[in-house]
């Protein structure tokens, strides 16, 4: 019983100490939402992303609308409503 | 022996009663008058300044409402104040809003005349360290660091973030060459806009960092706005 005891406290302290470390880096989904709003389109929040090459995802938001978020060629980031 | 003893303490009491008493009454406006006297001298105070002088009387109505309101005005006019309170009369003016501020830190030595010098070193040594406070110093190259290295933004965002600074760069590049119809008006709002971005997507994610991207708003506009400030940076399209 002591040894599962210790067990479970070690393996709730390292997520204890893993999870706001996970937590600050923003996910795929938060990435995009902030990027199509940092050009100008609305997007409440993503529901849906799909990958389609590197550096280019299509994401579609809540309200149904649908972007395409892309790294052009001269490194710039490029939001086209599909 | 005991009888004449205890009408001497008897009376002794009843002296060091009336005594008090009267010490009280008399004390109330000099002793305690701390406690009263601190409400007492606000009120008269307005009433002095309009007594002294008419203009001021004018401004005085005028600068008491602003106080409150504009509370970035008044560190400015703040610093005049104990220069003109230390010299003379000019000091009632602006002693409303020095009595804002001396609120907290001299209301014991207000009511009594031969301070001034002291209320006006207070003052003073009160009022460099919110001016030293406005100015924090500038590192962009720490900054810069800090928003590569935050992982409250994640890559896609900062990219972007980094396209509309490059955006506002050249534009600022074309203003100092001459070369751009925008004034600096307008590149003031869009300098306060994409600011605002970039706070509004750190202040969840790196505290800190936005405050110190917000806290550094004045130092980097004036790099921008500064022809040879704006050279050193190194900016080049």
């Amino acid at each position: 019983m002591p040894a599962r005891s210790i067990l479970g406290l070690c393996g709730l302290t390292v997520l204890g100490l893993t999870g706001p470390v996970l937590a600050q880096a923003p996910s795929t989904g938060a990435d995009l939402k902030a990027t199509i709003a940092l050009n100008g389109f609305p997007c409440d929040q993503v529901v849906d992303s799909k990958r389609n090459a590197d550096s280019d995802y299509t994401a579609t938001c809540k309200d149904g609308n649908r972007y395409r978020v892309y790294v052009d060629a001269t490194g710039r980031v490029v939001v086209k409503k599909l | 022996m005991q009888r004449p003893h205890v009408g001497a303490i008897a009376i002794i009491i009843l002296l060091a009663a009336c005594a008090h008493d009267s010490r009280g009454s008399r004390v109330v406006t000099g002793e305690p008058p701390v406690i009263p006297r601190a409400p007492a001298a606000i009120e008269p105070g307005p009433a002095a300044e309009s007594d002294v002088a008419p203009q001021p009387a004018a401004s005085a109505p005028v600068t008491g409402p602003e106080g409150p309101a504009a509370n970035v005005s008044a560190p400015a006019a703040g610093p005049t104040a104990p220069v003109a309170s230390s010299t003379s009369s000019p000091s009632r003016p602006e002693t409303p809003k020095s009595r804002a501020s001396n609120q907290a830190t001299v209301p014991k030595s207000a009511p009594v005349s031969p301070v001034p010098a002291t209320a006006a070193t207070a003052a003073a040594a009160a009022l460099p360290p919110s001016k030293a406070a406005t100015p924090p110093p500038l590192d962009l190259k720490g900054l810069e660091q800090r928003l590569r290295d935050t992982r409250a933004i994640g890559l896609f965002t900062k990219l972007s973030l980094k396209n509309q600074v490059d955006d506002l760069l050249a534009q600022f590049k074309a203003f100092h060459q001459g070369q751009s119809g925008v004034t600096l008006g307008q590149l003031r709002q869009k300098y306060e806009l994409l600011l605002m971005k970039v706070v509004t997507l750190l202040q969840d994610g790196d505290p800190a960092l936005a405050s110190a991207v917000s806290s550094s708003r004045e130092a980097i506009w004036t790099v921008l706005t500064d022809p040879q400030k704006f050279a050193a940076i190194g900016y080049s399209t």
